[in-house]
């Protein structure tokens, strides 16, 4: 990685076309690591869900193989998001590399989006092949075209908003900690964070004030992540509202440049020279 | 290649080769399963299963359905005689609402569970099979077919007024068809009738995508059909015996009054039921029998 960005002459590019040239790399780098090995075995799966599933569902191939092919979607999605967004920086500070890129006229924040928006692209890559691959998966059990492939587009528009925004907080995490320990805390707020409504009911139910404030504050705090989980309906034939899509994505993008923020702000902080 | 990796390599394939041979023998000794064993029941109850799923829940709802499948497919696979599944009481079943309910809960929105409970579940428990429908009635307000569904069930338990009323809150749904308004009327006017069973069976025949939902209508409404001409035989069996004075040892005896009335026959004269098999006379009680390799469910 930093060889590659040393090699650009980052000095005589704009802030934006240096987060351009840290993205590229980091999907370069991605891609090196061999990150996108991960369709080969989610192509595996939908074909021989496709081939023989009809056999053992009773007649719903059609539904399960949405509700397969978005669920390994998301799962597959995380894993890379957990286990390589969590050593973006980390890798960076180990192999010392990243004296080398601050010895050039790159601030922390545009470094942190830069690795960000690249995990983003190859996240984006993997999204895109897997929807491609459940759509013609469904052209295959339904012998033609099948009106979910039009449905399942918003559902993985869905599920790459929710990977965006745990990547985000991957990034947060490994700007201050060990990768393990990133990893571990990533994987409790997806957890957590499809556990929203319980927190919410949680602290509307509770007698005293003092935990319902905890509750209602972490119900807050913590991104609402089973707003992003349209898979069911999706299987459905059911599609989002264009409304509910606008404010989901609205709301990750704010909280994105929150995390990315607080990120940025923590990294400032850490002494590399 | 050098001497380790062959070694490695056949190490390998021999390895390899016992584990299947040594699967293969852990397999052939291996009990067969008690049907009648007590099934484990879940670990987990049916809102903790869609808590724990974390936004898998159709995915987890899938598993749930096809489990359910495989549950009663081995169950009927494990007993000899030939089974209708709408009447599997036999086989302690007991495992099925817990999977059927956790598949709905999971996804109330997947009708192919809910159909399955109110066909196959009223024979082991039916106060199950009516709260699981009425769950995805609950779920799913504009689903018709779900009413046509616990209409079956009430229709099954003899409660034919609950039975027509519940038509009647399908018939008002959107996409409704038109015979279910006709069910109305029938159900509570002659609702224990071997038309209404036939006029059941046929539409649940037409409108299922299930293909064992659709087996099963398909051969209740052959049964109804063997009913009728049961009756009709014993009607001329009875006519003989008030000609002659006694009952036909054999078909041959009545064969000109089959020909003339229109029943197949086989070569030996004996009427066929709808399955194709030749009815058995029981000689001398002017009455007949299935016979044993009949497909016509005899209950």
């Amino acid at each position: 990685m930093a060889e590659t960005v040393t090699r650009i002459d980052i000095a005589k590019r704009g802030g934006f076309w240096r987060l351009i040239a840290i993205a590229r790399n980091t999907f370069r780098e991605a891609v090196r690591d061999r990150v996108l090995y991960n369709l080969v075995i989610f192509v595996l799966l939908l074909t021989a869900a496709a081939i023989f599933i009809g056999e053992l569902s009773g007649g719903q191939e059609r539904k399960i193989i949405v509700d397969l092919g978005l669920s390994a979607m998301l799962l597959f999605g995380v894993f890379i998001t957990i286990f390589v967004g969590v050593g973006l920086v980390y890798k960076e500070i180990e192999r010392r590399t990243i004296y080398a890129i601050f010895s050039k006229p790159v601030g922390r924040g545009e470094f942190l989006v830069g690795k960000y928006l690249g995990l983003c692209l190859t996240l984006l890559v993997n999204v895109v092949v897997m929807g491609l691959g459940v759509s013609l998966a469904l052209v295959y059990v339904s012998k033609g075209w099948d009106p979910l492939i039009l449905t399942i587009w918003p559902a993985v528009l869905l599920i790459y908003m929710e990977l965006m925004l745990i990547t985000a907080l991957a990034l947060l995490f490994s700007s201050f900690s060990s990768p393990a320990l990133s990893a571990l805390l990533t994987f409790c707020v997806f957890v957590i964070g499809h556990f929203s409504a319980d927190l919410k009911s949680l602290a509307t139910s509770l007698g005293s004030t003092g935990a319902r404030w905890m509750f209602g504050g972490l119900y807050y705090l913590l991104p609402n992540l089973a707003n992003y989980s349209f898979i069911t309906p999706a299987a459905h034939g059911r599609s989002p509202a264009p409304v509910f899509v606008f404010t989901t994505g609205l709301y990750a993008l704010v909280y994105i440049a929150v995390i990315l923020s607080a990120a940025t702000l923590v990294f400032s902080r850490r002494n590399f020279k | 290649m050098n001497r380790q990796t062959l070694y490695l390599l056949s190490v390998l394939i021999v390895g390899l080769a016992l584990t299947v041979l040594l699967a293969h023998q852990i397999d052939a000794h291996r009990p067969p399963p008690d049907p009648n064993a007590i099934d484990e029941s879940l670990y987990l109850n049916p809102s903790t299963a869609r808590r724990m799923s974390l936004g898998f829940n159709g995915l987890a709802a899938d598993w749930y359905w096809m489990r359910s499948l495989q549950y009663v497919g081995r169950k009927i696979i494990s007993v000899p005689e030939d089974m209708a599944i709408d009447d599997l009481s036999e086989l302690n079943l007991k495992l099925l609402a817990p999977l059927l309910d956790t598949a709905t809960t999971l996804d109330p929105h997947f009708l192919d569970p809910y159909e399955y409970a109110a066909v196959v579940l009223p024979a082991i428990d039916v106060q199950e099979a009516i709260r699981i429908t009425s769950k995805g009635i609950e779920a799913n307000p504009t689903a018709w077919r779900l009413y046509q569904h616990l209409g079956f069930i009430y229709w099954q338990q003899k409660n034919y007024q609950a039975a027509s009323e519940t038509y009647r809150r399908g018939a008002q749904m959107p996409g409704a068809p038109q015979w279910m308004e006709a069910m109305i009327a029938k159900m509570a006017a002659d609702g224990g009738s071997r038309e209404t069973a036939r006029e059941i069976y046929l539409r649940m025949f037409e409108q299922s995508a299930d293909e064992k939902v659709k087996d099963m209508a398909r051969r209740r409404l052959i049964q109804l059909d063997s009913l009728d001409q049961r009756d009709g035989l014993r009607k001329l069996l009875v006519a003989y015996q008030t000609r002659t004075g006694q009952c036909p040892a054999t078909w041959r005896e009545v064969q000109h009054v089959l020909r003339a009335i229109g029943t197949p026959v086989d070569r030996s004269g004996s009427p066929l039921d709808p399955s194709g098999a030749p009815y058995q006379l029981r000689p001398g009680a002017c009455d007949l029998d299935l016979a044993v390799n009949s497909e016509v469910l005899s209950k």
